[in-house]
């Protein structure tokens, strides 16, 4: 062991040498860069994998279903996957030689895909499809429409039926406004329950900062206004709520709760701020009766926020050209109805939101968001920006200053567009 | 025993201490067993108590019964894991060995290298080989495969410096007999010096087998994560990470949790010593 | 399992940084005529006329390690290297410069502590994060450790078989499978909590809290966030720096002590069981306390194996992954973060992946340089090698 040094030297010396030589046979396993004209290998039958992050087997199904109905009338063959971790195994699977072809890319992660090179943007070839402009904007990044929405769900008001009629308040009384949106919390505030309950991060004080007429973002995409005078206004309102003690985080609640729809279901909230996905509150609190109406104007009019998913076509894909086809079926009204009715997920096309809205009619005011919504911010990078961001948002109500902290997020944001 | 140092009050205040530590290190796996055969309202209401109310074997139903249960398909876990076990088990033990003999009795030219090698590899970090291990695998093309799960597993220096010191402690003069006798070298090994390594054998194969059924952190890196490669620890992770704070199917988690355990808990228990032996030979990673 | 009369220096009794005991490992092998120091002379001998066929027998016997070793880390550690000098985003292949991946020098380095930004940002909190855990988790295993060997090892024990097995078996199960234990336990209506509920006190939500101990400390005080705390230290406020542990990172501090000190304590309980009957005897006589038996006498002795202890301690810790992952993964407000996880994240989650090697190979020098410093500061002034350079067999 003496000459240990000298020894481990020249195993490292040999570790350099060996890399050395391995990159100059190219790189074996990984594929070169992507090009921009669609990719269609065999001419025969093609094989599709899809990998989706599924809300339960009901949604699991429905797809399965859909893909079969395709593969059936185009004579090919499509494998669903339901991943238990989309981020994650998306994020492994694209460094690979073989990711699936179509996978759901939820809108703030388009930029990050689309930057690291990972997605095809097919977005003109359905353009036709005429899908809500909200929607298009969500899945634009620099300038290029990636892919197609395949649904969406927007942020509306939930209110506790019971608790409203108790505190004496009628139909008439849905606040439309800030102002009457505070008057209507304080009526219901009384002992353990607090007016109005959401949940702690920027997906829903966002809707503030909308209501404003701000938001972090330019809607080119191209410049921060996270410290503009709207986002400040927006997040002075919660803070005055709060303050008040009329709003309150969900994980500031007496118990703590996870999300608004079970501080509804349990009784701690009269009001809640949550999106379609709250009838999944029904399952868990059997007894909840909840009326849903559309958010009130700020200062700069009405506004929400709207979350996606769109239909992620691989740009290491061999079978786009089937791939593309593929999503063409799944994006057409009678097979977005199918998805509604199966899962509750709101049709992304125009006409599809209607047909959805006349047969869910007390899903108006959800339909009705998309209108005015504003979509999650897509840009690569944001990530870490976003979640440093809610973390010190969800101390809110311990105390602090938010206007700093949408100075950080202006720098950081900053930061994470320019590099 | 010296007579003036048997106080009682001693003994009594080391049976005490002692009492109280074995019940915080086996209350836990108590209360894992007990809340397998709990509901799921129960363990949110009775974390504490021992005693399920009602006692229900609704989660090992789920768990061994019809492979409907898309969320835990527990079979396939427990074929991939078991395969994977044995695979590495048994190539780590061969391999090893087979490289400790070597370095340990036989001449050949860059052994000192070869040995410093293995001390390097040794010293690095586990957590500086999470990319590297990625892009190898990526570069060789056989992500996301049974061979990616496998290969980089089956031989570790570490077993390799166990095999060595092993054998640099086992006297010359048996295997010099055999070869004198004309004995080839691979059957020395095999015939001869093998057999009396039945202790350090038996080490490494528990080391291995415990190494690899608890894997972790490589699997997650080699594999896409999909069903098909997943082993009992990585589904039971995929089971599990989101879920802090909020009360969530606990008695399900628990229960794969407990499968996951059972296996090496058993070969613990009956090879105890060879546990014991091991951890003092090679160290557990903790 | 070091004798008292070992005159060798430590340097052979704990081997690089990987610290496997070499005679624990002879001596536990248990032949009963093994000896260390013998094969030197056999070694000799064994040459002579079947040296060639020796030769190529070395080689193929030793091939199969080469290979495995050398195509899955060997190599692989310098294709990170190479790639933490770059900017690639996993898409292109790292080796063909110029068609999507670029080399960016440095830079991914420099990011982490000199350039203001999120990505320094995490890095330095994460290493924050790792000090006090480190500054925890290493002493308190390593006395409890020490302690539950002392108690198992007391000849006035019955059972201590039973007590061994029970106190060891934590570490042998999946860091994965004791992790879905605690989640568990320390929920927020967890046995943990509902325990604590007994004595009235409302436990924390455990998961949730991002509360630094250092900083409940000292509003305790009345101090929060002062004047004096707000300059800057590589991006991070005085402040930031002395949050402490969280109440969240507590719940994997205990996890990690309650599952590593079985371990310990064999290694300790070996070294104990070591130690020659005589000096008790001696020490007892001479009418020495319980206390200062263990002081003076007993730890002394048993320095080669709390030296071992404490190196794998300072190893292990710096690269907690595991936990983390199922854990909350950083959470909440990344008081949980590790380097060993962001380096991952940064790579699988960013796609990042020069950034996260780079990480990767920061946190491998610093557990290097760590692990140094520790056996210089705790090696006797006589037996000192130089801090960095070679230090060989005398």
């Amino acid at each position: 062991m003496r000459a240990r040094t000298t020894r481990g030297a020249a195993v490292l010396a040999l570790a350099a040498t060996g890399a050395l030589v391995l990159s100059a046979c190219g790189g074996g396993g990984f594929s070169g860069g992507s090009n921009n004209a669609p990719q269609s290998s065999a001419k025969g039958p093609v094989k599709l994998t899809v990998m989706i992050g599924s809300s339960g087997d009901a949604e699991t199904a429905a797809v399965k279903k859909a893909t079969e109905a395709w593969a059936k009338k185009s004579g090919n063959t499509v494998e669903v996957i339901a991943a238990s971790d989309l981020g994650q195994q998306l994020g492994q699977a694209f460094a690979s030689t073989t990711p699936p072809d179509v996978f759901y890319t939820d809108a703030s992660k388009v930029g990050t895909f689309a930057k690291a090179g990972n997605l095809y943007p097919y977005g003109d070839q359905v353009k036709d499809a005429n899908f809500l402009p909200a929607l298009v904007q969500a899945f634009t990044y620099n300038d290029k429409f990636y892919c197609a929405p395949k649904d969406y769900s927007t942020l509306a008001l939930e209110i506790n039926t019971d608790l409203w009629k108790k505190a004496g308040l009628t139909d008439a009384d849905i606040p439309k406004d800030w102002a009457s949106l505070e008057a209507v919390a304080k009526k219901l505030t009384s002992g353990k329950v607090t007016g109005l309950v959401i949940g702690n991060d920027i997906n829903r004080s966002g809707a503030f900062i909308k209501q404003a007429g701000g938001w972090v973002v330019s809607p080119d995409g191209k410049t921060m206004t996270a410290n503009s005078a709207p986002a400040k206004q927006g997040l002075a309102e919660v803070q005055k709520m709060m303050k008040d003690g009329v709003l309150k985080f969900s994980s500031d609640t007496s118990p703590a709760t996870g999300w608004g729809g079970e501080a509804l279901g349990k009784g701690v909230a009269a009001m809640t701020i949550e999106g379609n996905w709250i009838s999944g509150a029904k399952k868990d609190f059997p007894n909840l009766k909840y009326k849903v109406a559309e958010l009130p104007a700020g200062p700069a009019g009405k506004g929400t926020l709207l979350f996606s998913n769109c239909w992620g076509i691989a740009a290491k894909s061999q079978h786009q050209v089937a791939a593309v086809d593929l999503v063409k079926s799944l994006i057409t009204t009678d097979q977005q109805m199918a998805f509604a009715d199966a899962f509750g997920v709101m049709p992304s096309t125009q006409e599809g939101a209607k047909a959805f809205a006349q047969k869910y009619p007390e899903s108006q005011p959800f339909v009705a968001g998309g209108q005015y919504a504003q979509g999650p911010v897509n840009l690569p990078g944001f990530d870490d920006v976003m979640s440093k961001f809610n973390s010190e948002l969800a101390t809110l109500g311990k105390g602090g200053n938010p206007d700093a902290w949408l100075e950080e997020l202006q720098k950081n944001g900053t930061a994470a567009m320019a590099g | 025993m010296n007579a003036r140092r048997s106080k009682p009050v001693r003994t009594i205040v080391l049976y005490v201490a002692v009492l109280a530590f074995a019940v915080l290190f086996i209350y836990p796996f108590l209360i894992q067993i007990a809340t397998s055969f709990k509901t799921d309202p129960d363990a949110a209401n009775n974390p504490l108590s021992l005693v399920p109310n009602p006692v229900t074997a609704q989660v090992w139903q789920r768990i061994f019964g019809q492979s409907g249960s898309s969320a835990v398909p527990v079979s396939t876990w427990v074929k991939n894991s078991v395969v994977i076990t044995l695979v590495v088990t048994a190539g780590r033990v061969f391999l090893d060995s087979l490289a400790g003999y070597a370095l340990s009795r036989l001449q050949f030219r860059g052994r000192k290298a070869v040995f410093a090698g293995v001390l390097a590899v040794m010293a690095v970090p586990g957590v500086a080989l999470l990319i590297p291990k990625f892009l190898m695998v990526n570069y060789l093309g056989i992500y996301d495969t049974y061979a990616a799960m496998i290969l980089p597993l089956v031989v570790d220096a570490a077993g390799v410096f166990i095999m060595k010191q092993f054998f640099d402690s086992v006297p010359v003069s048996i295997e010099e007999a055999a070869r004198m006798d004309g004995a080839s070298i691979f059957r020395t090994f095999w015939s001869v010096v093998l057999p009396m390594a039945k202790p350090a054998l038996i080490t490494l194969t528990i080391l291995s087998f415990q190494g690899s059924w608890n894997e972790f952190s490589h699997f997650l890196v080699v594999t896409r994560g999909t069903t098909e490669h997943q082993t009992l620890i990585t589904g039971l992770a995929s089971l599990i990470s989101g879920g802090e704070g909020a009360s969530t199917q606990y008695p399900l988690k628990l229960g794969v949790a407990l499968v996951t355990t059972i296996p090496v808990a058993l070969l613990f228990f009956a090879l105890q010593r060879y546990f014991i032996r091991g951890a003092n030979d090679g160290g557990v990673k903790g | 399992m070091a004798r008292i009369d070992d005159q060798r220096p430590v340097e052979d009794v704990v081997s690089p940084a990987g610290a496997r005991s070499t005679q624990a490992a002879s001596a536990s092998a248990g032949t009963p005529t093994g000896q260390p120091g013998v094969p030197g002379a056999a070694r000799v001998r064994a040459r002579g006329g079947i040296r060639g066929r020796e030769g190529i027998a070395g080689w193929v016997f030793v091939t199969p390690m080469i290979v495995v070793l050398g195509l899955f880390l060997v190599i692989p550690i310098g294709m990170a290297l190479w790639v933490s000098f770059t900017n690639w985003q996993g898409s292109t292949n790292p080796f063909a410069i110029g068609n999507g991946t670029d080399v960016v020098g440095l830079k991914n380095y420099t990011d982490l502590f000199a350039r203001d930004g999120l990505t320094r940002d995490n890095f330095m909190q994460s290493i924050g994060n790792t000090f006090y855990y480190v500054l925890l988790v290493v002493p308190l295993q390593t006395i409890l450790a020490l302690g539950l060997a002392l108690l198992v090892n007391s000849t006035r024990l019955k059972g201590r078989g039973f007590f061994r097995t029970a106190f060891y078996f934590p570490s042998v199960t999946s860091s994965i499978a004791i992790a879905t234990v605690f989640l568990f336990l320390f929920s927020n209506t967890g046995v943990v909590n509902a325990f604590l509920g007994y004595f009235g006190v409302d436990g924390p939500q455990w998961f949730n809290d991002s509360r630094g101990l250092l900083h409940l400390a000292f509003n305790a005080v009345g101090v929060d966030d002062p004047g004096w705390a707000q300059g800057q230290i590589l991006g991070r406020s005085l402040w930031d720096w002395l949050s402490g542990p969280s109440v969240a990172m507590f719940v994997i501090i205990f996890l990690v002590i309650w599952t590593t000190s079985g371990t310990f304590m064999l290694m300790f309980i070996a070294a104990l069981q070591d130690l020659p009957v005589d000096v008790d005897e001696a020490a007892a006589l001479d009418g020495t306390t319980g206390w200062q038996k263990l002081r003076y006498v007993t730890l002394p002795m048993i320095k080669p194996a709390l030296f071992l202890v404490i190196t794998l301690g300072l190893i292990g810790t710096w690269q907690v992954f595991d936990q983390i992952y199922v854990m909350g993964k950083g959470k909440p407000a990344g008081t949980t973060l590790s380097p060993a996880y962001l380096s991952y994240q940064q790579s699988f989650g960013n796609f990042h992946y020069g950034s996260g090697a780079a990480m990767a190979f920061v946190v491998f020098v610093i557990i290097i340089v760590l692990t140094r410093v520790q056996r210089y500061v705790l090696t006797d002034k006589d037996e000192r090698k130089p801090l960095f350079g070679r230090g060989g067999r005398k």
